[in-house]
């Protein structure tokens, strides 16, 4: 699974998306960016709210696959800039955490 | 960062990376903010560097000098409604009086407030790590104060060494003995 098979599977909203054809792999969920540098698989999906400019720093240092900001959370378009820039593909959710958790699931 | 003490152990490292001899930690509290400062007489920032160390982008390289603490520690001040500053002085520029200044305000009452946690064992990874620099710690509160001076302790160990594990044992006491009477 792509990530942008994903975005087609699941209905959700690309709006950084430098590198379509990243393989998924896995799923990590969290909020407290130093918990999730440390933790976060390499080429998975990471869900997070958090929507500031570290979160681009921390998927560039655990090379997710991309970001899904769940909740209906959205980002300033100065953060997609410097996504695109780095490669980060961000990918935003109406849903709640674990829903889309769920959907990323049924994928994978 | 679960804790405070995280940031602060990681600030403080960039003072030891910084080469300072003096590192002053201070920590003050009221019932409704928190109020940290580490400030160090190490090499300092040129100002073109100390502008690019919040951008967590001038950290991420693999050369990078500082880690992704400091954006950090900016972003658990600032989602409490506290504030972050830093302030530094290049030895290049200010040959008598370099040296750099972290501070960051929290708003206790916040719910996104991230408690201190463990800092009597950063104090002594810290003093354990690098005996060698003048450690001073402060802390404040309404309730009362803890303090530790390792120029003081040196004065009165005359040649035993800070790290030396009795010595490390006695700091852990009594740091953990002020905290106990301040409770």
């Amino acid at each position: 699974m792509t990530v942008n098979e994903l975005v087609e599977k699941c209905g959700f909203k690309a709006v950084s998306m430098p590198r379509p054809e990243r393989e998924i792999d896995g799923c990590y969920i969290g909020d407290l960016l130093s918990w999730v540098m440390g933790r976060a698989q390499e080429d998975s999906v990471w869900i997070t709210i958090m929507s500031n400019i570290n979160i681009i720093a921390v998927a560039t240092l655990t090379d997710v696959s991309c970001i899904i900001l769940a909740e209906g959370v959205t980002v300033d378009s100065e953060i997609i800039k410097v996504a695109l820039e780095k490669g980060v593909n961000i990918l935003l959710s109406d849903k709640r955490t674990y829903e889309t958790a769920v959907a990323v699931h049924e994928l994978i | 960062m679960k804790e405070l003490s995280l940031n602060i152990l990681d600030i403080a490292m960039n003072s030891v990376k910084a080469e300072a001899d003096t590192v002053k930690i201070t920590l003050a509290e009221t019932d409704e903010s928190f109020e940290m400062s580490i400030s160090d007489n190490g090499c300092g920032m040129k100002e073109d560097f100390l502008k690019t160390v919040t951008d967590p982008f001038s950290t991420t390289r693999t050369t990078r000098k500082v880690g992704m603490g400091i954006p950090f520690l900016k972003l658990a001040a600032e989602q409490t409604g506290g504030s972050f500053s830093i302030k530094s002085k290049h030895k290049s520029e200010y040959p008598d009086a370099h040296g750099t200044v972290t501070r960051a305000v929290f708003n206790k009452n916040s719910i996104d407030f991230t408690p201190l946690g463990d800092i009597v064992s950063t104090l002594v990874t810290l003093i354990q790590g690098s005996p060698d620099i003048h450690w001073v710690f402060v802390h404040t509160c309404p309730r009362g104060e803890v303090s530790l001076d390792t120029d003081e302790l040196k004065a009165v160990l005359g040649d035993v060494p800070l790290d030396n594990t009795e010595v490390i044992i006695w700091i852990k006491g009594y740091l953990e003995e002020a905290y106990a009477e301040m409770a």
